[in-house]
């Protein structure tokens, strides 16, 4: 079976729609951003949060009058899956007598018919919350100069500039679609914590994997066709590699599909940054990474032809 | 062929050496199968009869987190604004304004306190000296002082953690130190938040308890011994009991030879004792001006170090404080003195210190939490467990004291204590010094107790229990014995534990519940077989042949990550599951990479032969290169996540790795010798 044979698309006569588009993506996702912004889950913020099952459905309404009554107003409540399982959340964790003690009490007195089991407890501190904020921005920016320094190494200059502008592109329109999609649908439940860092991190190191396949040809095709326009090279290149490019993304994609549809509640966030993580990455590999070597080369090219000018 | 052939052996020896390494995680899996379906009594025969197995394949088998497992995770930080205020000399409005104003200064935010304390106590015009020196000392001095005592906090409270888990009754704790004021404590199968705060929180409790002389201490471990066998002629029973043990006592004594020579050598040590108490005055006298230590007496410990000897001797040739040993069957000893074949005693010893295998300490647990047990034990005594271990060829050994209920004296009266190297015979000693209120009843008690052993308790736990040799006046005690200096070191924080308390508290706080677990591994099993089946067809699809190899490959490939997991004992969580589905997906890409390059050399016409070797080497440098980017992040990602993200990176990585050799050696070798056998793999 072949998929994508032949083509010969030109890809890089396009890029100017496609920045225009990505920009578009960003501009408005970080607008949400800002303006609203993602909910930080507890690993970041600090607060307590409790998961509990319970042995009949309850009423969330009721939860939350009585929540409201026991000294937490305004508490977070949502099910999760279906109504016996209720998550609350408040950003309190005061020290000494804890809040998800409180908090069990006041619903043991109020739902006495209704046994429930916790599931799970996170109290998270204040200080921790901050330094977990502070290590997922040192291990962002750590993991994108690693492989800028990298490729720069097995690359020329030119093409770790291009992956690294592909890979900042990746995290900012991930980013931009998170806040989209939580600002359409909050009901899909997507918050910044540990997972969904990991999910960026994940897919820092692999979306550059298309860009290197691609980055990979161009460097052998250059050695062939020296002197073949180096747009025409990259074209040819991305084409060629097209059917890999998509398989290799569309293997990892249908994994991440199923974890998020059957991997449960904890990896559902990271799934779903990671899915569109895939598709923003192979979609940056052809139209951000190797467009602005292109751009590069021939801002390069322009300068060489004009500094003859200049000298004389 | 020959090029294949190392390759073949190599794979072969590595897919036994996985299946090795995750044969304990099977056994484990079908016992507790089997301990799962028994109940009440036979549960803990089946634990009873199965305890070292249980023990060697679950110590082996892979880990699951807390997050699969349940079970509470716990970041504690040593609470420095607490310690600054214990250890201020005077405390005066201005010291508590500094103090509070450190605390919000630093609430959520990462300074270190220390130093802001300092800056904020010089704002003020204020120096660290007035409020934890002397007058003649110098600012620096006192601030290197304080830094020590910050530290020395970290590792008291570390200590104190470990030490009272350890009675909690925890299978596999963490006990993590974690930067400069942090423990990272991990509870698995712990649900009782409550109870864990607490045990965490509170402060610890030294005391000086007096061990039970022997005679009386083997008294009740008899009547305990009568009342397993069964109470029907409890008298008859132990009164031949006692003649007999008492007989056997005298007639073994010189048998054990370990125990003697080390006895001979403490008593000439005791001879010696005085003339080397002087010189140790004289020491004293010199780096320690302010104190009287003119009457300085030494204790003398009883040697944990003959005592672990004694013990392996002991265990080694499992005899029991019984007369007839030699004439009883294993079967007849059991049956008439279970006690005592689960609590070994060494006569040569001359105390009643209980050795006891580690298989066998919840038995023990468990008879001495019985009523009719509980009932014969004498009001003012008590049975506690030493902290340390010894190590004998039948696995750990732990000591069981009979010590007095009640503490003749609490660890508050110490001042200080320091692990050092005795001069005179280089051998580890602790120096523990008491204030005045403290040396007063310290030398009655000693006074009191010549020749008796004295039992230094934290928190329930003994940590040693040394012969008082002579009095002790002046409140400078000398504790020696201690089988090396990081013994002593231990003894030191535990006494200090008791001089300055180490609060903690606690900044973080998880706790799973175990069906949570439950259901995030069946989540887990499903959604990873349910990849693993969708890749597997699709290559098979899309790649004929080629695929099947592929697939082949790719279970191999979780086969290998499993087996490093087992043999690095790495821990599996729930992310860490997801990252061994996203490798599912990430592994077949290399074959991806490579046939397609295989695909695309079989239509510039190259023979097949060829098509596979160009596609191979073609392919290389782009599966290099983007495994080395992926491994990159892999890395970053270890080192700045937490716990179960740390098991995400850890799958990833592992799979990364096995990758590179699954996806191109083996299928490589695979289709060399498909194609040797005139078989032609398809590529789709």
């Amino acid at each position: 079976m072949r998929l994508f044979q032949h083509t010969n698309i030109d890809f890089l006569g396009k890029r100017k729609k496609f920045y225009v588009l990505s920009i578009a993506i960003i501009v408005i996702g970080l607008a949400i951003l800002f303006t609203k912004g993602i909910p930080l889950g507890i690993d970041f913020q600090g607060g307590t949060e409790i998961q509990l099952k319970f042995a009949n459905d309850i009423n969330v309404g009721d939860l939350r009058h009585t929540m409201d009554d026991s000294g937490f107003p305004g508490m977070e409540i949502k099910t999760m899956g279906s109504d016996k399982d209720i998550l609350l959340r408040t950003p309190m964790q005061e020290e000494g007598t804890s809040v998800s003690d409180k908090i069990q009490t006041s619903v043991k007195a109020k739902f006495a018919g209704n046994n429930f089991t916790v599931q799970r407890i996170d109290k998270v501190g204040p200080k921790i919350g901050a330094e977990l904020r502070k290590n997922a921005m040192y291990a962002v920016v750590l993991s994108l100069i690693g492989i800028f320094v990298y490729l720069a190494f097995r690359f020329q200059f030119v093409y770790a500039f291009g992956a690294i502008i592909a890979l900042i592109h990746d995290v900012l329109i991930t980013l931009a679609v998170v806040a989209i999609i939580d600002f359409l649908i909050p009901s899909i439940r997507l918050e910044f914590n540990q997972q969904m860092l990991a999910a960026f991190l994940t897919l820092v190191g692999f979306s550059v994997n298309d860009t290197v396949i691609i980055f990979d040809r161009i460097r052998e095709n250059i050695k062939i066709h020296k002197n073949e326009d180096i747009e025409a090279i990259m074209n040819h290149s991305v084409n060629a590699t097209l059917s890999r490019t998509i398989i290799t993304s569309g293997t990892v994609f249908l994994t991440i599909l199923v974890l998020f549809l059957f991997g449960g509640e904890v990896n559902r966030a990271f799934s779903f940054v990671f899915g569109v993580g895939i598709i923003t990455g192979t979609y940056s590999s052809v139209f951000v990474a190797s467009a602005i070597v292109v751009d590069y080369k021939h801002r390069i090219m322009d300068k060489l032809a004009s500094k003859p000018k200049l000298a004389r | 062929m020959k090029k294949n052939l190392t390759r073949i052996v190599l794979t072969v020896f590595l897919i036994i050496l996985s299946l090795y390494f995750l044969y304990p995680t099977y056994a484990d899996y079908q016992l507790n199968k089997e301990l799962k379906g028994k109940t009440g009594q036979d549960s803990i025969d089946f634990v009873d009869k199965n305890g070292e197995k249980l023990k060697n394949v679950r110590d082996k088998r892979i880990k699951l987190g807390l997050d699969l497992k349940g079970g509470m995770y716990v970041v504690l930080d040593v609470d420095i604004v607490k310690l600054l205020e214990d250890l201020s000399k005077k405390k005066d409005a201005a010291l508590t304004d500094v103090l509070n104003a450190t605390k919000e200064a630093t609430k959520n935010n990462d300074d270190l306190i220390f130093e802001t304390f300092k800056k904020k106590l010089q704002d003020k015009g204020l120096s660290l000296k007035s409020y934890y020196g002397e007058i003649r000392d110098d600012e620096k001095d006192v601030d290197k002082k304080l830094r020590d005592e910050i530290d020395g906090a970290l590792d008291r409270a570390v200590e104190i953690v470990r030490n009272r888990i350890d009675q909690y009754g925890v299978a596999e704790p963490q006990i993590q130190k974690i930067g400069g004021s942090r423990i990272i404590v991990e509870l698995p199968g712990v649900s009782n938040q409550e109870e864990v705060r607490k045990l965490l929180q509170g402060t610890a409790l030294l005391q000086f308890k007096l061990v039970k002389d022997p005679q009386s201490a083997f008294k009740v471990m008899e009547a305990i011994n009568n009342i397993l066998v069964g109470n029907k002629d409890t008298t008859n029973v132990k009164d031949s009991l006692k003649i007999s043990t008492l007989n056997k006592i005298d007639s073994t004594k010189n048998k054990t030879s370990i125990t003697s020579a080390d006895s001979t050598k403490s008593k000439n040590e005791t001879a010696g004792k005085n003339k080397k108490d002087s010189t140790k005055v004289a020491d004293k006298k010199v780096t320690d001006k302010k104190k009287d230590s003119k009457d300085s007496t030494k204790t003398k410990k009883d040697t944990t170090k003959t005592k672990k000897d004694s013990a392996l001797t002991k265990v080694d040739t499992n005899t029991t404080p019984i007369d007839s040993t030699k004439e009883l069957s294993d079967e007849e000893r059991k049956a008439k003195f279970p006690f005592f074949t689960l609590v070994n005693l060494n006569q040569q010893s001359g105390t009643a210190d209980g050795y006891v295998r580690e298989a066998d300490k919840d038995k023990v647990d468990r008879i001495l939490a019985r009523e009719d047990v509980k009932s014969i034990i004498p009001s003012d005594m008590t049975f506690a467990w030493g902290n340390k271990t010894i190590d004998s060829p039948e696995g750990k050994i732990y000591t069981l004291y009979a010590i007095k209920k009640d503490a003749e004296l609490t660890g508050k009266v110490i001042t200080n204590a320091r692990a050092n190297i005795d001069p005179t015979n280089n051998t580890p000693v602790v120096n523990m010094e008491m204030n005045s209120e403290g040396a007063a009843d310290w030398s009655r008690i000693t006074g009191s107790n010549i020749g008796k052993r004295i039992a230094i308790v934290l928190d329930n736990a003994v940590f040693s229990a040394p012969v008082v040799r002579g009095k002790i006046s002046g409140g400078n005690s000398q504790i020696e014995g201690m089988g090396n200096i990081q013994e002593a070191k231990l003894l030191e924080i535990v006494l200090k534990a008791g001089a300055l308390p180490a609060p903690v508290k606690i900044i973080e706080e998880r706790s799973i519940g175990p069906s949570l677990g439950e259901d995030s591994i069946k989540a887990g099993i499903f959604s990873s077989l349910a990849a693993l089946i969708l890749v597997a067809l699709f290559m098979v699809i899309y790649y004929r042949v080629g695929g099947t190899v592929a697939d082949l490959a790719l279970l191999i490939n979780v086969l290998f990550i499993l087996g490093i997991m087992a043999s690095l004992k790495a821990t599996l969580t729930v992310p860490g599951i997801a990252g061994l589905i996203l490798t599912l997906g990430m592994a077949v890409d290399t074959n991806v990479l490579i046939f397609e390059r295989i695909r695309e050399e079989l239509l510039t016409g190259k023979p097949l032969k060829t098509a596979l070797e160009v596609g191979y080497k073609k392919a290389f440098s782009a599966i290099f290169d983007s495994h080395v980017t992926s491994i990159i992040t892999g890395l970053i990602l270890y080192q700045f996540g937490t716990g179960p993200i740390q098991g995400f990176a850890l799958t990833l990585l592992f799979g990364l790795i096995a990758n590179l050799f699954t996806a191109i050696v083996i299928t490589h070798f695979i289709f060399d010798i498909m194609i040797e056998k005139g078989k032609d793999p398809s590529f789709g």
